[in-house]
């Protein structure tokens, strides 16, 4: 469903992304691993065309997003459902107006259909009395959850593009988060998740990749991560001995 | 240097292309009412208090500053006819244009910047929202509305303020003075005064709301934004200004 080919991507004068290529299946549930400012975020915007790559080609179901604009990247977004690092929900907004965004820009929902569907959305994760709520006065777990609803309350995602999904949490706050992926990713719909945690990385997915200064350094499962000699992956795993 | 001029040049041609795609976002759908109305209470009620001050003291300031320097030369009753063509003209509309930069398009800078910083701009493209039309639209309309509106009654309460000092200050007639004032309410004046709040607004939403959308870097990276919008806006006015002046000077036929 995603394939990267050759691209290359830069900053500035920085290069982020340096002739990276891959191919990631609708069902995957994969995660990319790297520290910081390795592009890993990178890498979901030019998913999902927030980004254009300076060369290469990124095909979508086989199509080039490529040279789209941005008024026909809406058919190419609608197929995921991205979820940026702390949630990005809108600060002027309730809980229940960020929900019921996408729905009144997706739907011709009435107001009271909105209404319930939020209720229903919210229940789920179990945030039901925060409706009115505005997002400063909700905890890091509690933002994230409704972004996770929020993304896909007006229409049903093929793929999931998780941003940093547990970083910052604390462990029953990673733990609710955790099961949230897993949930939704029982449906059949696969996910991107960009982390640093490979704990978390362990439990939800099951194809790796490490990204070290814009290349991928490792791309396998489970099995192979544990087994890998890559000082940078070491390094990764050593987090997993000390948890 | 070059990439600096680069840089400079590339600025410049997205700030017009955010002029452009944000106020033509005005006659295009959809449109955010509920946006546009929290703006103009946000740039409009949230300054009244702020501008009524600062013209009411500038009023009277200037009125007697007028008030002793006429008076010496013998041509005091002129104060109201000069003080009414220096605020209605040049220091009404420049003092509410940068009273307005100061608060509200420093407040759009830091909002928008945050908004990148926190990726609610990113979100609304994932949602097929257009940020431009959806927060920039909006910010142009609100202060094309509003920077006139707090001008006039900037203008109004600095006349109030003027006549305050001339009549009970300096014991000038205070009939004379609002005859002299009515002189001066003539078509000329009153266009030359119109038209600048319009430009003035446009240029503070559109700068202020660019800076906004470029920042990068952080905290450090929005206070930067946040001071350079509102010094390019305070910059920006100073210069239209002038070259308003001197393009309606000469388009109504004033000698100089």
């Amino acid at each position: 469903m995603i394939e990267f080919e050759n691209v290359s991507f830069s900053y500035g004068d920085r290069l982020v992304l340096n002739n990276l290529s891959f191919l990631i299946q609708e069902k995957e549930r994969v995660a990319i691993l790297g520290g910081s400012g390795d592009g890993k975020t990178t890498i979901l915007k030019l998913i999902i065309g927030l980004l254009r790559p300076d060369s290469g080609k990124i095909r979508i179901d086989g199509e080039d997003i490529t040279e789209k604009a941005e008024g026909e990247m809406r058919d190419i977004r609608i197929k995921f459902s991205m979820v940026f690092q702390e949630g990005a929900l809108f600060d002027s907004l309730s809980v229940k107006e960020n929900i019921a965004f996408p729905l009144r820009e997706y739907t011709q929902m009435t107001e009271e259909e909105i209404d319930q569907k939020v209720r229903e959305l919210l229940r789920r994760v179990g945030l039901e009395e925060a409706i009115g709520h505005m997002p400063e006065e909700l905890s890091g777990g509690m933002h994230r959850r409704v972004a996770i609803m929020r993304s896909v309350a007006a229409y049903e995602p093929r793929m999931f593009l998780y941003d940093e999904p547990t970083t910052g949490l604390d462990a029953v706050s990673a733990d609710v988060i955790c099961k949230l992926i897993l949930d939704l990713s029982r449906e059949g719909r696969g996910f991107v998740m960009v982390t640093h945690k490979i704990f978390d990385a362990f439990r939800l997915a099951e194809r790796f990749m490490f990204l070290k200064s814009g290349t991928i350094v490792f791309d396998g499962d489970k099995q192979k991560v544990l087994h890998s000699t890559i000082p940078e992956i070491q390094i990764f795993l050593r987090e997993l001995n000390w948890g | 240097m070059r990439k600096r001029i680069k840089e400079l040049i590339a600025d410049l041609q997205n700030l017009y292309l955010l002029s452009l795609h944000g106020v033509l976002g005005i006659v295009r759908r959809p449109f955010y009412f509920k946006d546009l109305i929290e703006q103009m209470d946000y740039a409009g009620s949230g300054s009244l208090l702020i501008i009524f001050l600062i013209s009411l003291f500038i009023g009277m300031a200037l009125s007697l500053q007028l008030s002793a320097e006429l008076s010496r030369l013998g041509m005091k009753m002129y104060t109201g006819k000069i003080v009414g063509i220096s605020i209605i003209r040049e220091i009404g509309p420049v003092l509410t244009a940068l009273v307005f930069a100061g608060r509200v398009g420093s407040g759009m800078a830091s909002e928008l910047g945050s908004m990148v910083l926190g990726h609610q701009v990113d979100t609304l493209r994932v949602f097929g929202v257009d940020p431009v039309k959806k927060l920039v639209t909006p910010r142009i309309l609100s202060a094309l509305i509003m920077v006139p509106v707090l001008t006039v009654i900037g203008d109004a309460v600095s006349l109030l303020g003027a006549y305050y000092i001339a009549v009970f200050v300096s014991h000038q007639s205070g009939t004379f003075f609002w005859s002299s004032i009515r002189d001066i309410l003539i078509y000329e004046n009153v266009l030359a005064g119109s038209i600048k709040p319009f430009i003035f607004g446009y240029l503070i939403a559109c700068i202020s709301c660019y800076m906004g959308l470029s920042t990068k870097g952080g905290a450090i990276g929005l206070r930067r934004t946040t001071t350079k919008a509102v010094v390019i806006s305070f910059i920006a006015i100073i210069v239209a200004d002038f070259v308003l002046t001197r393009i309606l000077l000469y388009l109504l036929g004033f000698t100089v």
